[in-house]
């Protein structure tokens, strides 16, 4: 089965193609340098990974404006890096350092950085779909032009603070959009363990009536297309809006899970055919992009991981002398 | 909840009100993950008040008479505030919203009707986390909260001895300095809350005081709080399961005569 190209949707232009590319590009490679380092013990506690959907969280932090905010998950690696968060803070955290984003307070992907515009990563999934309807709602409030947008997967369509925010972002028609990541699994529950309808466009649509759009999450260029004019319909005054991304999580739920519960065959299928960076860069192959220039692509987001990676272990390690900062705001 | 803390994250000040505390439960994820954390975690100030009525003695029963204070006590990133009194009902509020962390506070729902007191000139301020001595006293000390705080100056009243009563106001973080200064004074303690008597602020009070009051004490310290169960609802069962005056009156007594 040879890869299949990106759908070849002319209203992308070469610029923002090279774009995703560099991004799905970083989120492959640091993920795997990362897991590598786990694996070494060079890493504690845990590593998620979004191998098999980097076009989703590449598009979709491309589509935001610069003063549009985001609560990316842990699969959404290039969104960050599409925020213009460096992969050098992303390894600082990984790596539990003083100067990361949070300061060795939290691990791997549980980070925010406010001064892009992105909200902390909690666990608890779902929690963040509301608080994403909040922080539209204040744009509304004060007739701000801008846009907040989450994601949230199968497993947090069974968790009542989705249902809620959603129900709520319709309610106050809000400038809010939700990337839905099927990825097929929650954590080892196949999605459909977990739901009836397995279709979650048809459900926010219907259930909800959030305008909702499904995509080939593998595809970058119309995952792009369809989050960008999900965007630019929030931010006209269309209220809310969803896109659902469909791919596969190509790893486990974390390092330690070999997800050997998803039937090889399936996993097989997307390693060569719907692999979101060969497809992309088969698309960019066919638009006519020299190889060299696709290496160098390549090469330098491999330079950017290895520089990064560099920087952050030259950081410095916490002070435990510290821990008890911050906690409050104004501890009093 | 997860709304008002989206708003906060972008500058707004929300006030969330909920009808009962109890209902508390259904936000409880949103409070203690998101709001608690974010700002230990990434420095994102969350200026956030949430606003509920709590307390038993209108018959409501195990799902409106509660006073689920403690769940929160002792959760970094909070604070919790129980005004016992109508200055402090609005400058507490007033505090709060001024705030720039989340402020959990708790309104006793019998206190809306029993108190009546002039209005506090606009603008005032309890300040957080500072402790008050409501009446000052000698021999004994009875730290208190919300509901406790009326009750314990009428039981004062009615002692014999010169009781001193402290209104913690701010019960999380814990007045540490006011409750050891009051000690240092009386040597006797009597800690008094609606909440059951293994929840609520009373554990913290008293590992404090065991901690680095020990010395100071001339008595074992003394508890009046309603047993551990839900607030129940027939007036029967209600009645005897809230502190009055005349119980806390009795564990007064036998808190001086030790």
């Amino acid at each position: 089965m040879p890869t299949e190209p990106c759908s070849d949707v002319l209203s992308v232009d070469r610029e923002t193609r090279l774009a995703l590319l560099r991004l799905v590009l970083l989120q492959r490679l640091f993920e795997e340098r990362v897991m590598a380092l786990y694996r070494q013990g060079r890493i504690s506690g845990s590593v998620y990974t979004g191998r098999g959907q980097e076009a989703v969280g590449a598009a979709a932090g491309l589509a935001l404006g610069p003063d549009d905010v985001v609560c990316p998950l842990n699969r959404e690696l290039a969104c960050h890096f599409a925020r213009g968060v460096t992969v050098a803070e992303v390894f600082r955290n990984f790596l539990g350092r003083a100067d990361g984003p949070t300061r060795g307070r939290d691990g791997n992907m549980h980070f925010g950085v406010p001064a892009r515009g992105v909200f902390p990563l909690v666990s608890m999934l779902g929690d963040l779909v509301p608080v994403t309807v909040g922080a539209a709602l204040a744009f509304k409030r004060r007739r701000e032009r801008r846009v907040a947008l989450t994601f949230a997967g199968e497993g947090a369509f069974s968790v009542g603070d989705t249902h809620e925010g959603l129900n709520l972002a319709g309610v106050l028609h809000v400038p809010a959009v939700f990337v839905l990541q099927s990825n097929r699994y929650s954590y080892s529950t196949p999605v459909e363990r977990q739901m009836v309808n397995t279709n979650l466009a048809e459900r926010v649509a219907g259930g909800w009536s959030i305008a909702a759009e499904r995509v080939d999450g593998t595809d970058a260029l119309a995952t792009y297309e369809a989050v960008r004019a999900a965007v630019e319909r929030a931010r006209e005054g269309g209220g809310p809006q969803a896109v659902e991304a469909l791919t596969l999580r190509m790893h486990g739920h974390a390092a330690h899970d070999d997800a050997r519960y998803v039937p090889s065959g399936l996993r097989e299928e997307y390693e060569t055919r719907w692999d979101p960076v060969s497809r992309l860069e088969e698309r960019l192959a066919g638009d006519g992009v020299a190889p060299a220039e696709l290496g160098r692509i390549r090469d330098d987001a491999a330079a950017e991981v290895a520089g990064g990676l560099a920087e952050a272990q030259a950081s410095p390690a916490p002070d435990p002398a510290e821990l008890e900062d911050g906690v409050w705001a104004a501890p009093g | 909840m997860g709304a008002a803390i989206g708003a906060a994250w972008m500058g707004e000040r929300p006030i969330v009100e909920l009808q009962f505390a109890d209902f508390v439960t259904c936000p409880f994820d949103l409070i203690v993950t998101v709001a608690a954390k974010t700002h230990w975690r990434s420095g994102i100030a969350l200026p956030l008040v949430i606003r509920m009525p709590s307390g038993g003695g209108i018959r409501g029963g195990p799902f409106h008479a509660g006073s689920p204070e403690g769940w929160f006590v002792g959760q970094p990133g909070l604070k919790v505030v129980c005004p016992g009194t109508v200055e402090d009902a609005y400058g507490l509020l007033r505090a709060a919203i001024d705030d720039p962390d989340p402020v959990l506070v708790f309104e006793h729902k019998g206190l809306y009707r029993r108190l009546r007191a002039a209005s506090p000139p606009a603008g005032h301020r309890t300040p957080l986390g500072r402790a008050h001595v409501a009446r000052a006293g000698a021999d004994a000390t009875v730290v208190t909260y919300g509901s406790g705080v009326q009750l314990a100056l009428d039981a004062a009243e009615r002692s014999t001895a010169d009781v001193e009563v402290l209104d913690l106001r701010t019960v999380w973080p814990l007045d540490e300095a006011a409750v050891l200064e009051s000690l240092e004074k009386t040597s006797r303690l009597l800690v008094l809350q609606e909440a059951a008597r293994s929840t609520g602020v009373a554990g913290l009070v008293l590992s404090l005081v065991a901690r680095r009051g020990f010395e100071l004490l001339d008595a074992p310290p003394a508890l009046r709080a309603p047993p551990d169960t839900p607030v129940p609802f027939a007036p029967e069962l209600e009645d005897a399961y809230l502190p009055t005056v005349d119980s806390t009156v009795a564990e007064l007594e036998r808190l001086l005569a030790y």
